[in-house]
């Protein structure tokens, strides 16, 4: 076991779909000798590739949610993340890339950077993640490692340096030659095991000089004392390996490596390169939230002696319970020591520490900053923090956004209800944007969540994970109703039906209240209203905003003043309040003017330079308003505010305007009243809805 | 709310010839490093949005969040200072008529500015009166850059203002009157605003004024905090 931090590496590997970076961890895995065969990844072997431990990865080939395993290389540990390729899974996306120190960036030789690439490395760029790239499939036909290179400097806008070159290439792909070693690399034995190192063949002499004077070039950029032994003619490999790690860690120069994963050749030097280029965790910067001080961020130490902060960041489930992968960013965590969750407060104590290989495991009784290990039984939700309980910290704002669409599920029979139940149990469980609860009067199940393809996502997951095929209503925007103007209010709830009656009077007034959902004000003197029957009132109106009287959506902002009122010494009652308070909502309600709200999102599209144009005219046509367009030579980012409403089938849109080049992410950023056309519309509709509701 | 016409810095242009820069025009606004260049200029760009007036923002160094973080900055001393009650219908005003071209990574220009415009007038009607230019640096960028920011201006129908940092240790002014680095390039420039500094404030000097000789004491006092025209 290696103690130092200096010598561990979190490392994602990140790629394209299909360009075989299940292989080369699987590889990677192989000679790192924590599985003893190898497979394939689309499992014609009944296995499948150790990585993928998600049926539907299995069947697809892909890597859908990330899992972390570990490794030892040459006497450093290295924590692999599995990271998602798809765009669309943002929160699996966003969890890996915050727990990873740097990562490996997959090309394919034949395939170049393709636009999954694109999308990849420019998340990579979002999360500041250094990285070494590694051209994969040099043995298949059409392949060309060169203008992969080309296209990562010029569609990627990255610094690429060449660090090997190919021995052959397609069928004659054999080897690579080291330009910093100046050695021609085999890889024998049945699975490349056996690296042997021999001189450069004759033939690739000249043009191994000439890539290595382009390297030593593009890398002295970046050491003084390299530049001065280019000169002086003293050049050792130390000294190249120092400024190769200087420029990948400022993410100024990209350290290309080349190979075949499937056919085992140039897989140990990457492996070299991870160790050699890629950050430890004293090197990364981390900052939590402090939440004794409004949320104020604090840098976090990497220091296993300082007080413990750690980040959930997935969980699975396991047929022994709850697994769930943590991230210590500082201070240490063994076996029987107690933790807090910044979240709910509660105490755990840590019982079965592991440390996770895929879907196996290996019980440890310690672990320190910057280390990934998983713990047993620990009830959590992903991304909540731990700490030892002398910190208040937190790693993710404990802000959620409210749920801005929603979705009624019907599962066809018992069965599918059954497993769409725990389905929903987990994914809930995983990610708190996402939520679902039952419509008391419908019976119906509603999902809701942060949009469209958000929801998608985990219906297309029930389905998969949990065999729960259910059937999916039309999406539904979170609407709101809000009232514009204030309004009087004096309303008597008087019921004589034999036996004891019902009386109560309430007056006052509702105004428009910005800075919160709601506020009871109460102003009632000389006990015209009993303090008993307060909480009663209180209670009548809050139940009357769940359900506002335009559309019947959750009503916003609103203050209730009651400042008068009436009761009687044997008819009132807690029940007669709450009827009068709903009475008296009503007849203010209508006379405040009450507006429809709309969830307004924050949309941000990145495509290349020469789509901007088209892009700003989807999201004007779709009631957006254009708010900034920043170029950075290749890519366009546009920002832009759009209705919900009208971001409906968005992603094929943008897929066919910009030949599938262009990404967009969205999150909620504020209410907005509807325009008058909108509010028409949604009112008929809401009319005919109870209309049907009612025949 | 207070007139913020009576306290904006661009006041200063009611004592200039054409009472304002014109369509079609450049105007500069020079000072030393550090004395508020851009709050000016955003000052400028305040002037003309509450005038309902198109405008876009280029930036050629700052993200769209930091200049709009600038914007945010500007307009909360606005809102202190003119006791803006209806915020929010400012605020939306003011979003819904600026947009920001940002050039990161030295990407800038002026074929893809060209490009950008066309495609907001064409592609979302939005069809700017003014250009805030920020983050050109005068000492380095050639002539032939502001002449296409000419052209551009004249093209387009908009007044274009740049900020200028004035180098604090030359004091090269031409024949004219106007200070390094504007001095090579007064003759595209209809307006130059000096913004500077002493013990008395901050103040505003009109030193190009057309083809006129600037008024005499055509300068406005500015609160150094807020950038608004005392005087």
């Amino acid at each position: 076991m290696v103690d130092d931090i200096k010598r561990l590496r979190n490392i994602g590997i990140s790629a394209h779909i299909d360009s075989g970076k299940t292989t080369l961890t699987e590889r990677i895995l192989y000679y790192t000798k924590r599985i003893f065969a190898v497979h394939e990844v689309k499992g014609k072997d009944g296995v499948g590739a150790k990585m993928d431990s998600m049926e539907l990865e299995k069947e697809r080939g892909i890597t859908i949610s990330s899992a972390a395993t570990y490794c030892e290389w040459k006497g450093y540990k290295i924590n692999i993340i599995d990271t998602p390729g798809h765009v669309d899974f943002t929160i699996e996306v966003e969890r890996a890339m915050r727990v990873l120190d740097g990562s490996i960036l997959v090309l394919c030789a034949v395939g170049g950077v393709q636009s999954q690439s694109i999308t990849v490395d420019r998340q990579m760029n979002r999360y500041k993640v250094p990285r070494v790239a590694f051209i994969n499939k040099c043995d298949r036909a059409g392949a060309n490692p060169y203008r992969a290179m080309d296209q990562l400097r010029i569609r990627l806008n990255h610094n690429p340096v060449l660090m090997q070159i190919p021995i052959g290439l397609e069928d004659t792909f054999s080897g690579v030659v080291d330009l910093v070693s100046m050695k021609a690399i085999y890889f024998k034995g049945p699975f490349g095991e056996e690296v042997r190192i021999e001189e450069i063949p004759s033939h690739l002499l000249n043009e191994a000089i000439v890539k290595r004077e382009e390297m030593l070039d593009a890398v002295s950029m970046f050491s003084d004392e390299l530049m001065e032994a280019i000169f002086e003619g003293t050049v050792e490999d130390a000294l190249i390996h120092r400024a190769v790690r200087k420029g990948t860690l400022s993410r100024q120069l990209t350290p290309v490596f080349i190979g075949s994963a499937y056919k085992n050749i140039g897989v140990q030097p990457i492996l070299d390169a991870v160790t050699l280029y890629l950050p430890s965790p004293t090197e990364v910067e981390s900052s939590a939230l402090d939440m004794d001080h409004d949320e104020k961020e604090v840098r976090l130490s990497s220091n296993p002696d300082d007080p413990l902060v750690a980040l959930a960041f997935k969980l699975e489930v396991t047929p022994f319970g709850q697994l769930t992968y943590l991230r210590i960013y500082q201070g240490s965590l063994k076996k029987g020591d107690d933790l807090i969750n910044a979240r709910t407060k509660k105490r755990i104590k840590v019982g079965r520490l592991v440390r996770m290989h895929a879907d196996e495991m290996e019980d440890i009784s310690s672990a320190g900053a910057g280390d990934i290990v998983a713990l047993f039984g620990v009830e959590c939700f992903s991304g909540d923090t731990f700490t030892d309980g002398t910190l208040h910290y937190t790693l993710t704002s404990i802000f959620v956004p409210e749920p801005v669409i929603s979705l009624a599920l019907s599962p066809p029979d018992n069965k599918s209800k059954t497993s769409m139940i725990r389905a929903l149990s987990r994914f809930t469980k995983e990610d708190p944007t996402f939520r679902s609860h039952v419509d008391e009067e419908s019976g119906q199940t509603i999902i809701s969540g942060m949009g469209e393809l958000h929801l998608e996502i985990y219906i297309e997951r029930m389905r998969r994970e949990f065999g729960s095929d259910v059937a999916t209503g039309i999406p539904e925007v979170a609407y709101r109703e809000a009232i514009s103007r204030r309004a009087a209010f004096n309303y008597t709830h008087k019921k004589q039906t034999g036996g004891a009656g019902q009386y109560g009077r309430v007056a006052g007034f509702m105004e428009p209240f910005e800075e919160g959902v709601y506020e009871f004000v109460n102003q009632v003197k000389g006990g015209v209203i009993p303090t008993e029957f307060i909480p009663a009132v209180d209670k009548g109106f809050q139940s009357c905003l769940k359900k506002g009287l335009l559309i019947g959506f959750p009503v916003l902002g609103v203050r209730i003043t009651v400042n008068d009122g009436q009761h009687h010494v044997v008819d009132s009652s807690d029940r007669a309040f709450i009827q009068a308070a709903i009475g008296a909502f009503k007849q203010a309600y209508v006379k405040a003017k009450p507006v429809i709200l709309e969830p307004i999102m924050r949309v941000s599209v990145e495509c290349p330079s020469e789509f901007q144009g088209n892009v700003m005219s989807s999201l004007n046509q779709r009631r957006g308003l254009i708010m900034s367009s920043a170029e950075d030579r290749i890519f366009t980012t546009i920002e832009a505010e759009i209705p919900l409403a009208e971001m409906f089938g968005y992603a094929t849109t943008l897929r066919s305007l910009t030949q599938g080049k262009a990404e967009f992410t969205m999150e909620f950023s504020r209410y907005s009243k509807v325009p008058e056309s909108v509010e028409d519309e949604l009112k008929v509709r809401y009319k005919e809805k109870a209309k049907g509701g009612r025949t | 709310m207070k007139n913020f016409f009576e306290v904006s810095p661009l006041k200063l242009l009611e004592r200039s010839s054409h009472k304002g820069l014109g369509k079609g025009n450049l105007g500069v606004l020079m000072a030393g490093a550090g004395l508020g260049k851009t709050s000016c200029l955003i000052h400028i760009a305040f002037h003309r949005l509450i005038h309902q007036e198109k405008l876009v923002h280029v930036s050629l160094k700052d993200s769209p969040e930091k200049v709009t973080s600038y914007y945010n900055v500007i307009f909360n001393g606005l809102v202190e200072a003119l006791d803006i009650e209806k915020e929010h219908e400012v605020r939306d005003l003011v979003d819904k008529n600026r947009i920001i071209l940002a050039y990161l990574k030295e990407s800038f220009d002026l074929t893809r500015l060209r490009r950008n415009l066309h495609n907001l007038v064409r592609e979302i009607e939005f069809i700017p009166h003014t250009l805030i230019v920020d983050g050109i640096d005068f000492t380095e960028t050639k002539r032939d850059i502001f002449e296409g920011f000419k052209r551009a201006a004249e093209e387009f129908q908009v007044e274009v203002w740049f900020s200028a940092l004035s180098p604090k240790d030359i004091d090269e002014v031409n024949e004219r009157g106007i200070p390094f680095p504007c001095d090579t390039l007064d003759d595209l420039f209809s307006i130059i605003i000096q913004l500077s500094s002493s013990q008395a404030g901050v103040f505003l000097t009109l030193i190009k004024d057309h083809d006129r000789e600037p008024l005499p004491g055509a300068t406005v006092r500015l609160d150094p905090n807020t950038f608004l025209a005392i005087e």
